[in-house]
């Protein structure tokens, strides 16, 4: 069977610098949404708007998430298997798919809108208890060992 | 004396429990990334404000001024958690070298505020009435922004020192 080596795994260098990217990635992705956040609990930017912050830090979430995902896909294509059977990580893929869609669809609509306040401030909970979930999981990959099981 | 400080902390019951037990040291150390995602947002958006390449709705004494207050909080919630971190394994984080990069940076970071609080960060009002950003406050925010990304770096690097055989790399 052909095996091809991962240049990934060439040097273990390459692997936390791919990382700081990904931190990188998500200090952008998550640091905005979670200001979008702060603004519908009315606990930052008070002169702006949430649609104005929605609308102005747009381009540099959906950048950040780029770069997330992206090195996040090299971080794994490094070691798969361990990945795959990493409760956490999977956890961490549940948490981060339903974060993204939740930003774009149901916060959206909440920040570009006016709703009542009540339902905004429970969105933006809502939103930042997933991103939260997202930071955990993350960590957590590395605490854990893929002989154990839960 | 430092060295005889880290291995005094170390040992204390708080921190050996903090070490000793499976679940603290990685949940604070989730905490801290969270507090990062938080008050890097912060820095960032600041900072690309003073460039001039995004926020341009908002005036620059907006984002500076509303900024200020949740970035300190947020540096507060990471530099108490890091100080938990450091703590626990105060002895090997004297020798890494990734730490003593780190520490460097924010000493930076506090000749950083000496050099341009006054001149830009405090007098964000007056950077509104100006017709264009001043070159000053463009240096402070790109300083400021490399200044931060080599932090963030270095304490991924210290993960990397402490644990150069961790789960990442293979089964032990």
């Amino acid at each position: 069977m052909l095996q091809l080596a991962n240049p990934l795994n060439a040097s273990p260098l390459i692997f936390p610098m791919i990382e700081c990217f990904h931190i990188a990635g998500f200090v952008m992705a998550i640091g905005t949404c979670a200001l979008i956040d702060f603004r519908l609990l009315n606990l930052a930017m008070a002169h702006q708007t949430s649609a104005q912050i929605t609308k102005d830090t747009g381009p540099w979430t959906l950048a950040g998430l780029i770069l997330v995902i992206c090195s996040g896909l090299l971080i794994y294509s490094t070691d798969p298997d361990m990945y795959y059977l990493n409760l956490p990580f999977l956890l961490k893929m549940g948490f981060l798919v339903l974060a993204i869609v939740f930003h774009y669809t149901v916060l959206r609509k909440v920040a570009l809108s006016s709703e009542p306040p009540g339902k905004s401030k429970l969105a933006a909970c809502v939103s930042l208890a997933l991103w939260v979930a997202v930071v955990f999981g993350g960590i957590f990959i590395g605490f854990t060992s893929p002989n154990l099981s839960f | 004396m430092l060295l005889w400080l880290a291995r005094w902390a170390e040992n204390t019951e708080f921190f050996t429990y903090i070490r000793a037990s499976a679940y603290t040291y990685p949940v604070i150390l989730s905490l801290h990334m969270v507090a990062i995602a938080l008050f890097g947002a912060m820095i960032l958006l600041t900072d690309v404000r003073l460039l001039g390449w995004a926020m341009r709705s908002c005036s620059v004494s907006d984002v500076v001024d509303q900024l200020r207050v949740p970035k300190r909080i947020g540096f507060l919630f990471a530099a108490t958690c890091g100080v938990l971190l450091l703590g626990s394994k105060a002895e090997d984080y004297y020798y890494n070298i990734f730490f003593r990069i780190k520490v460097t940076l924010f000493m930076l970071v506090i000749v950083h505020a000496l050099v341009f609080r006054k001149s830009v960060y405090s007098r964000a009002a007056a950077l509104d009435r100006d017709p264009q950003i001043p070159g000053r406050a463009k240096l402070a925010a790109v300083l400021s922004l490399i200044l931060w990304v080599s932090i963030f770096s270095a304490g991924r690097g210290i993960g990397f020192i402490l644990a150069p055989g961790g789960l990442h790399y293979g089964v032990p």
